[in-house]
């Protein structure tokens, strides 16, 4: 299941410093997502379960959450936005989450641009924060 | 770490991608490392060891006379091509060559859904279309039909089929390669040829009749390296009208034997899709007792995993089962299955799983709606891709060893003994132990899988696994068990084990290699298979 929400950058900064991952990395890499980034996928893995996420309320870019499972969001929202050139993807997911996503990026023209590891492993999984961006000539916007 | 093709200096390098560009749009050749990166096997055990296997560049032509073009240009230099389709197999070597300095023809960019047709029952394809593709084009048009997928569902067809892939719906098309039907093949000269009926000017039937006439070569194309396919039919399931499950435990550990000769009968007359065998015991591996008796050197004995079983209250064996087709004709067959297996195994009892008309809702799909534990992944059985696979895939992915085995409980037993035994040298969990159940996907034959994690922080780690894979390939080969699909690494090994009257089928391969293909322009080392060129 994926939520589509609008965010903007300044809520974009104030969620991010509330949202409860167990670090301050991951929110510090959260607030380092650059303005540019056309909608955030956050893993619901990466918070404690029951935690009130302050998602409502909150405008442009989009915002997707996954539970690691990247299916739904993949094939209604990213095969076909990335066929066609731009969007700028930026996420705080699992790393197995982003293997899946940087290969099917691949497909479609895109690279990881930026890759920062977080700490720490949670029930094992490792936060990655993550931007996906066009890279071939043939999507660039 | 970049490379250069066999026998190629850096000018004639330079020349060759020159010539590529011409032939497909200097977008579309690359050659830089970072460009390269998606072209290395990321699931590999020998990851930055010499054994690891590098392509020089990759090309990705949007059409087939850029096929053609691109082997004659690979001919003219004698530069290896290493063909693939959409590059997802991983555990088997994802994307990368047998030989290194091979340039990868990445056939993405050949992406069209031909036709399917819910008349006739089949779809025709190209190489770049993956299973959500197919998926789509069938149901944004309200198609009637199935299709069956592996998991995860981001391959191709054609890339999985030629793979000898499977998935997980009904004995007739889960074996994907066996349910293929009709190719058209780029030959290393460059000719486009099609199999079948294909080779027949204006048959309509190119789908439904795959031999033609005289010997039929496709077989060579899968696992092989004697052409690049680029277009190819597969027949697909009419979308069944109803799904139903049921779930058959047994007691004991002997039960096991004929709970298989029973499931094998219902399989083989067609009235169960993919049955998925499983032990309610294995849980209680976590227990060191337990763990010490199924992994025992030389196999427990059966009263003792009786007595286990007992203790514990919990069945030896379950099998969960499938029907598809008219709801009463789902339910006819479940009584079937439930009377025929109740009334042969003492103890045996029979659960009712749920049922619904198809196609199923979000939460039936989701597998919520189950009244008992199923081992059954709901997107695989009903032919919807998904990713979700990858959420149980630790460390840096896996590689994979699956002997074929025979469909006897008496095979399962002995092969949990033989390559549970062989493996205690190895730091690795056992894989295989006194609950091992076997797959069985393919539809007439077991299996059992070996997947031990690699860890790219951890060369020592994936130097044992590594060792264990060779291992498991030569102690099976010993009991006539052999791997059904191999990641180049390993492709030499297991070939080496076909080895019948002195390796015929592999100097018989070689022949037709010599002949076709000497330069070894396609994919040399595929399936085994080498030419003159490279052969030592």
């Amino acid at each position: 299941m994926i939520t589509g929400l609008d965010m903007d950058r300044r809520n974009l900064l104030k969620w991010s410093a509330i949202v409860p991952l167990a670090a301050a990395a991951p929110y510090t890499a959260l607030a380092a997502v650059p303005q540019g980034v056309d909608a955030l996928v956050i893993d619901r893995r990466h918070w404690p379960a029951g935690t009130p996420t302050p998602l409502a309320g909150l405008a442009a870019p989009q915002l997707f959450t996954i539970d690691g499972d990247v299916t739904q969001l993949w094939y209604q929202t990213l095969d076909p936005i990335w066929r066609k050139p731009g969007f700028v993807l930026g996420g705080v997911t699992g790393s197995d989450a982003l293997f899946v996503l940087e290969v099917l990026a691949g497909d479609r023209g895109r690279r990881v641009t930026q890759r920062r590891v977080l700490d720490p492993v949670v029930a094992g999984l490792q936060p990655v924060s993550w931007i996906i961006a066009p890279h071939h000539p043939s999507v660039k916007g | 770490m970049a490379v250069l093709p066999p026998d190629l200096d850096a000018p004639g390098f330079a020349r060759f991608l020159e010539e590529l560009r011409g032939a497909v749009g200097a977008d579309w050749v690359w050659s830089s490392e970072d460009d390269l990166g998606p072209y290395r096997d990321s699931f590999s055990p020998v990851w930055d060891t010499a054994e690891e296997r590098h392509a020089s560049a990759a090309v990705a032509p949007a059409e087939v006379e850029q096929v053609q073009a691109v082997v004659r240009i690979a001919s003219k230099y004698s530069v290896p091509l290493f063909p693939i389709s959409t590059g997802k197999n991983f555990g088997y070597g994802g994307p990368s060559p047998n030989v290194t300095g091979s340039v990868v023809l990445d056939l993405k960019r050949l992406n069209r859904v031909l036709e399917v047709d819910d008349r006739r029952n089949f779809a025709l394809v190209e190489p770049g279309v993956s299973y959500f593709d197919l998926y789509r084009h069938i149901t944004e048009r309200g198609l009637k039909v199935m299709i069956d997928c592996p998991d995860p569902g981001w391959g191709s067809p054609i890339g999985n089929s030629l793979e000898r892939g499977i998935g997980y719906t009904m004995p007739f098309f889960r074996d994907h390669y066996g349910a293929s039907c009709g190719m058209e093949v780029v030959l290393p000269n460059g000719e486009l040829m099609r199999t079948g009926m294909g080779a027949l000017p204006g048959a309509k039937t190119w789908q439904e009749y795959r031999y033609g006439f005289g010997p039929d070569p496709a077989g060579l194309f899968a696992q092989g390296n004697f052409g690049v396919v680029t277009k190819m039919g597969f027949r697909l399931m009419p979308m069944p009208e109803h799904y139903r499950t049921g779930l058959i435990t047994v007691p004991r550990r002997r039960d096991f034997v004929k709970l298989v000769d029973h499931v094998n009968y219902l399989s083989d007359a067609g009235l169960i899709g993919e049955a998925v065998y499983s032990s309610p015991l294995a849980p209680l591996m976590a227990q060191p007792d337990f763990l010490a008796l199924a992994t025992k050197l030389g196999g427990p004995a059966d009263g003792d995993m009786d007595a286990a079983a007992s203790a514990a209250g919990l069945p030896s064996w379950q099998v969960d089962l499938q029907f598809f087709g008219p709801e009463a004709t789902t339910a006819a067959s479940w009584d079937y299955a439930k009377d025929r297996i109740l009334s042969d195994i003492p103890g045996a009892r029979a659960l009712d799983g749920d049922h619904f008309p198809l196609p199923a809702t979000e939460q039936q799909m989701l597998n919520t709606t189950q009244p008992y534990r199923s081992a059954i992944r709901r997107f695989g059985a009903l032919g919807v891709p998904s990713l979700g696979m990858w959420k149980i895939v630790s460390d840096d992915g896996h590689v994979g060893f699956f002997p074929v085995l025979p469909r006897s409980g008496e095979a399962v037993f002995e092969m949990q003994r033989v390559l549970g035994d062989a493996l205690k040298e190895f730091p690795v969990r056992p894989f295989f132990n006194a609950t091992t159940t076997p797959l069985y996907w393919h539809s007439f034959a077991f299996q059992m899988v070996y997947a031990p994690s690699v860890k790219r922080s951890d060369p020592d780690h994936n130097a044992v696994v590594h060792a264990s894979m060779k291992k498991l390939v030569a102690v099976a080969a010993e009991h006539g068990w052999g791997d059904y699909r191999a990641a180049p690494i390993y492709q030499d090994d297991v070939a080496g084990t076909y080895s019948f009257n002195n390796h015929a089928l592999r100097r018989f391969q070689e022949q037709m290699k010599d002949a076709i293909d000497p330069e070894g322009i396609l994919a040399p080392g595929r399936g085994g298979v080498w030419p003159r060129r490279f052969r030592k």
